[in-house]
């Protein structure tokens, strides 16, 4: 098996042949993903038509006999992707065949016929073009428990308790990978921290206890009123807000059962309804975003009601429940309207609390998350103190909430003037003279190879090795994070590369020891496309900072070339090539952006409508604000499917 | 910090570095039937794992006889106890095409299940149910905890390999085909879970520690059961699963709240003079559980197992599973080296790498050592605990230079209450790993209506 990279992104990117639409905010106007169905029509049926004239035929003249219904070799065969192709199940059988029809690693040197040039891409053109056979569909979806930061913060905007409380926890993944499922230990937790929650709004202290009592179970019932009426007001309201939408009559009565427990063994009003509050904190409808609508009758997908649509919406931009305003346009039955909508993502953006689509999203998305708990050799790299650590967290984070807020191009990211830094950090830059102090502040650059996440300690930092730098790790980061292109892994068997044994590998520079790779043919074709990238920024060290030499003694050599015969000398030359590709880069943020809001993998259709979120990107001047209010504008985002 | 929890009857917890003083199991109620029936403990089940495989000739035995005469440079921890070990050769792990490009991700998750995740429907958790969960559903509802989860590592790595669910790369228990167990990583919340009750708050000043579960708690847990039951009824079917999920969880809670009433109910009666045995305190073995404060990763290890023990001495759990580490990225910096495991185990040959694997392969066994020789030292009826257990270490990969899988390297530990014949390495066994799994909850008594997952039978010669 040999290497290969894939570019799927741009091959889809190219192939797609669609008029633009204007970014439209009106109410009634559709937006520009809106879907032209004879369009969709058209590239199915040629998609349909190549596949039967085409790809059956390719297939069962180079494939089948050992991909088929007697052979499988590799575990692999077409017998049931020849039947559906369209099924996303097949998509990475697809993608995986084209590649290696393409880097002509299959049909084996030894098979008996080999496709012409033609052929090949005819293939690898088609498998492309898969996505024009799924059906509009928006994709699986269940019911989604909170996250750990979601659950924390929706305490504290509930309760108003401090959102550590939780502290205890599992950390989870959030977005695509999100695991979504409750074991009897977290179930344990969630009661565990509803107790603790408890104990804490109501203390020993009289005044504490009793202040919370009145903001959260109203005045308690005069003498002579119900207490049942009382009861079932307060636990309505505690419902509405917990549960993020209007209880039905039969969850209140749950509560109500819950208060007359209480109220039956004898406790005063406060102590009965805390009960409650308790049971509210442990049901179902608080933990998981549930539906406000009742499943109807059998249909494939249906829209999101205007809670679920609220909550999804607030949750992705702030990571918590959504407030007042999102709630009353759900009442109002407004927000799935594309003007509204639209607006109120504006507004979450420029709030503060959208700092949660960096530490959900952003740091996820540079690698930045496990940068805290990284090991550095602390012999060599000393610095690498939390507070330095957090300050690289921080340096990132401002500057995409930067490009946010300021709704500036996506390309800012890659190249800019400017960054963010406090005195720790900027030692990292060689400015510690001129920053000083804890506080991170922006900060003009003059130096053309910094500025932007390619010259970042922090992401350089996430992509070294824990005592050096790694040109291979870095040159995977840009390909996958930040143009979207997948790698393969390295295949099982890599041959021995340093036959030269370790006193002659020792002198080398960590870029001679890499181009070694380049010596064996089979690494030779991944890694002449990996490589130059982090042979680009070996002039930044393991931790980020400026460098002439390497380890070894040796000069770095920052020149190299890319496919197109695209040369540079230095970071700053590497950074504008990169920079260049700016709707590869568009594509791949929507693309990872998408999947995190979806918070699962994309297929099918996705890729369709990723596409023309791009296209209304590219169209829009790259604004970092049209990209995430697409995303959520979509139709995927907005609906859902209801049966396999 | 103050930390004084007070235990269930006589165990208490003084300090950080802990002292308990435990109470001996036949103390604990199911002993006491009277001195001429026979007294049988219950037989415990543990499992512990180190990713990324081992350096062969450091791990095997040269043959039987050599095992114990001469036993090779990776198992010298094990020394004192070798007599306790069965060490078996020739299990081949799960097959994984057509999934040939993840097998870190499946490594760890194959381990228990013996089962290749669902190939397509990738992105979906869709496994089996892991060994370990299969005894816990026999045996889980005889104990406080049906079964305890532990491991070193947040399980939030984010890998997309052949396009599996990212859950695969950092579980190996399953509860369900489609349910990932997640596992406790901080000792101090074990400890917390192993011995203080539900209602205590954790903040706060620490002298809480006397209260007691609401009396009201299950009541509520039972009304709150029953709207989530109404809401599934409304649901469509794909949220109905999650939701069971739900219902499975606050059962489960139920049944531990009953447990922990069971066991105040019981303090109680002691107190009051009224319980059957009475021993003191100090009749108890004293056991020590250091919460270490540093970033040593031997002493995060050891208090994981410090506490499997301790929850295997108390019967508050008789199922656990320790994942060590999982397959991304830890470093032993102990063992003078920051590199990370795995990129070490590409080592194609160079003496300088696949020293430091056996180096931290030999780490990993030495804390399983520790584990061991702890319930070696503990007395259990006429035996130990040790001889109650049936412990396995093992990896998923056999070398993780190639990543090969036909000779998976386990170590066993225990007796098994009788039905293991430990002191021996039985050097062909010709099984897979569905088949070990098989033998090992057989001999733990638990009954088997199918096989799990690969298994076509159940390994002969266990029992000598």
């Amino acid at each position: 098996m040999r290497l290969k990279i894939h570019v799927f992104g741009m091959i889809a990117l190219l192939t797609l042949a669609l008029g633009l639409g204007a970014f439209a905010a009106s109410a009634s106007e559709p937006g520009p993903q809106a879907m032209s169905d004879a369009e969709g029509v058209a590239k199915r049926s040629a998609t349909q038509k190549t596949f039967k004239e085409g790809v059956t035929p390719f297939l069962k003249t180079y494939c089948s006999e050992c991909h088929g219904d007697k052979k499988q070799k590799g575990g692999l065969t077409f017998r049931s992707a020849l039947k559906d192709p369209g099924l996303s199940a097949f998509t990475r059988q697809w993608r995986t065949s084209s590649a290696s029809v393409k880097a002509h690693d299959m049909p084996p040197d030894d098979a008996k016929m080999q496709p012409t040039d033609e052929e090949r891409k005819m293939f690898v053109d088609w498998v492309s073009d898969i996505k024009f056979l799924s059906e509009k569909d928006p994709g699986p979806f269940v019911i989604r428990r909170l996250t750990k930061v979601e659950y924390g913060n929706t305490l504290h905007d509930f309760l108003g308790v401090d959102s550590g409380v939780v502290g205890e926890l599992p950390e989870e993944v959030a977005g695509a990978g999100y695991l979504n499922s409750l074991s009897p230990l977290l179930m344990e937790q969630y009661l565990s921290v509803s107790n603790e929650v408890l104990s804490r709004l109501f203390p020993a202290d009289p005044r504490v206890a009793q202040s919370n009592e009145r903001r959260l179970f109203g005045e308690p019932p005069a003498a002579g009123v119900d207490r049942r009426t009382a009861a079932r007001e307060g636990a309505g309201r505690l419902a509405r807000r917990a549960y993020r939408r209007p209880p039905t009559e039969a969850e209140v009565d749950v509560l109500l059962g819950v208060f007359d427990l209480a109220a039956g063994a004898g406790r005063s009003y406060a102590e009965a309804m805390r009960l409650v509050l308790k049971a509210v904190l442990v049901s179902p409808q608080f933990l998981f975003i549930t539906p406000a609508d009742e499943a109807g009758s059998v249909v494939r997908e249906v829209p999101l009601d205007d809670y679920q649509l609220a909550s999804r919406v607030s949750y992705l931009l702030w990571a918590t429940m959504p407030d007042a305003e999102l709630l009353a346009l759900a009442d109002s039955g407004k927000l799935r309207d594309r003007g509204v909508l639209l607006a109120q993502v504006r507004r979450l953006l420029a709030d503060k609390r959208s700092r949660a689509l960096f530490d959900g999203f952003g740091a996820q998305w540079l690698g930045l998350g496990k940068l805290a708990a990284k090991a550095f050799d602390a012999k060599k790299f000393p610095q690498m103190t939390p507070e330095l650590r957090s300050a690289m967290y921080d340096e990132a984070r401002l500057l995409f909430e930067s490009v946010v807020r300021e709704n500036l191009g996506v390309m800012t990211l890659l190249d800019c003037d400017y960054t963010f830094l406090n005195q720790t950090i900027a030692s990292v830059y060689g400015m510690e003279q001129s920053v000083s102090g804890a506080e991170m502040r922006r900060v003009g650059l003059t130096d053309p190879n910094r500025g932007g996440i390619l010259g970042m300690p922090g992401v350089l930092a996430a992509t070294s090795f824990p005592n050096r730098t790694s040109p291979v790790n870095r040159g995977v980061w840009v390909l996958e994070q930040v143009l979207g292109q997948h790698v393969p892994p390295a295949p099982p068997n890599v041959p021995a590369l340093e036959k030269q044994g370790r006193d002659k590998v020792v002198n080398l520079t960590i870029r001679q020891r890499t181009e070694l790779h380049r010596t064996n043919a089979v690494c030779a074709n991944c890694h002449k496309v990996l490589d130059p990238i982090g042979f680009g920024l070996e002039n930044f060290d393991a931790i980020g900072r400026w460098r002439d030499v390497d380890d070894s003694g040796g000069a770095i050599d920052a020149t190299g070339e890319l496919p197109g015969q695209k040369r540079f000398g230095s970071p700053a030359e590497l950074k504008r090539i990169i920079a260049e590709r700016r709707d590869d880069v568009s594509r791949n943020l929507t693309e990872k952006l998408m999947a995190y809001a979806l918070c699962r993998q994309l297929e099918g259709y996705d890729e369709v409508v990723v596409d023309r979120i791009t296209q209304a990107v590219v169209a829009d001047g790259y604004k970092m604000q049209t990209l995430i209010a697409e995303v959520i504008a979509s139709y995927p985002f907005m609906n859902r499917r209801v049966a396999e | 910090m103050k930390d004084k929890w007070l235990i269930d009857r006589r165990t208490c917890l003084r300090g950080i570095g802990a002292s308990l003083a435990l109470p001996l199991l036949e103390s604990m109620g199911w002993a006491e039937s009277g001195k001429a029936n026979v007294y049988k403990p219950p037989v415990r089940l543990g499992f512990m794992y180190m990713p990324h495989g081992v350096i062969m000739d450091q791990f095997w035995p040269t043959s039987p006889e050599a095992f114990l005469s001469a036993p090779p440079a990776g198992l010298a921890s094990l020394q004192p106890v070798l007599g306790e070990c069965l060490m078996v050769k020739g299990i081949s792990g799960v097959p994984i095409a057509p999934l040939n490009g993840a097998p870190h991700a499946l490594e760890l998750s194959t381990w228990l299940t013996a089962t290749l995740p669902d190939a397509k429907r990738r992105n979906i958790v869709n496994i089996g149910i892991s060994a370990d969960q299969i005894a816990a559903y026999y045996v889980g509802g005889l104990t406080a905890l049906p079964s305890l989860e532990l491991a070193t590592m947040p399980q939030t790595h984010k890998e997309n390999q052949e396009g599996l669910n990212e859950a695969y790369y950092s579980h190996c228990s399953f509860r369900s085909p489609t349910q990932p167990l997640p596992a406790e990583t901080n000792p101090r919340n074990v400890l917390n879970r192993l011995f203080k009750t539900l209602q205590e708050g954790r903040g706060g000043d620490g002298q809480k520690s006397g209260a007691r579960v609401d009396p009201l708690e299950r009541s509520m847990l039972d009304l709150v059961l029953g709207g989530a039951k109404d809401l599934r009824r409304r649901l469509h079917q794909g949220d109905q699963h999650k939701l069971d999920e739900y219902l499975d969880g606050v059962r489960a809670l139920e049944r531990r709240i009953a447990a922990i009433e069971h066991r105040q109910k019981d303090a109680a009666m002691e107190a009051a003079g009224m319980a059957a045995s009475k021993k003191n305190a100090s009749d108890s073995p004293q056991i020590e559980v250091k919460i270490p404060v540093g970033e040593k990763r031997s002493e995060y290890m050891q208090v994981m197992c410090d506490l499997t023990v301790l929850a295997f001495q108390t019967d508050i759990t008789r199922v656990s599973t320790y994942i060590g580490s999982t397959p991304n990225g830890v470093s032993y910096p102990e063992l003078g080296f920051t590199d990370e495991h795995h990129s070490q185990t590409h080592h194609n040959n160079q003496a300088e790498k696949s020293d430091k694997v056996a180096k931290i392969t030999e780490f990993n066994i030495a804390q399983f050592a520790y584990m061991v020789k702890r319930m070696h030292a503990l007395k259990e009826g006429d035996g130990t605990l040790l001889d109650n257990c049936i412990m396995m270490w093992g990896s998923g990969l056999e070398d993780g230079n190639k990543h090969t899988r036909e000779n998976l390297p386990f170590i066993l530990a225990g007796r098994g209450g009788g039905s293991i014949k430990p002191g021996r390495f039985l050097h062909d066994i010709k099984g897979n790993q569905g088949d070990l799994l098989m033998t090992l909850l057989a001999s733990a008594g638990i009954p088997l209506d199918r096989p799990i997952g690969i298994a076509t039978k159940q390994l002969p010669g266990f029992a000598g």
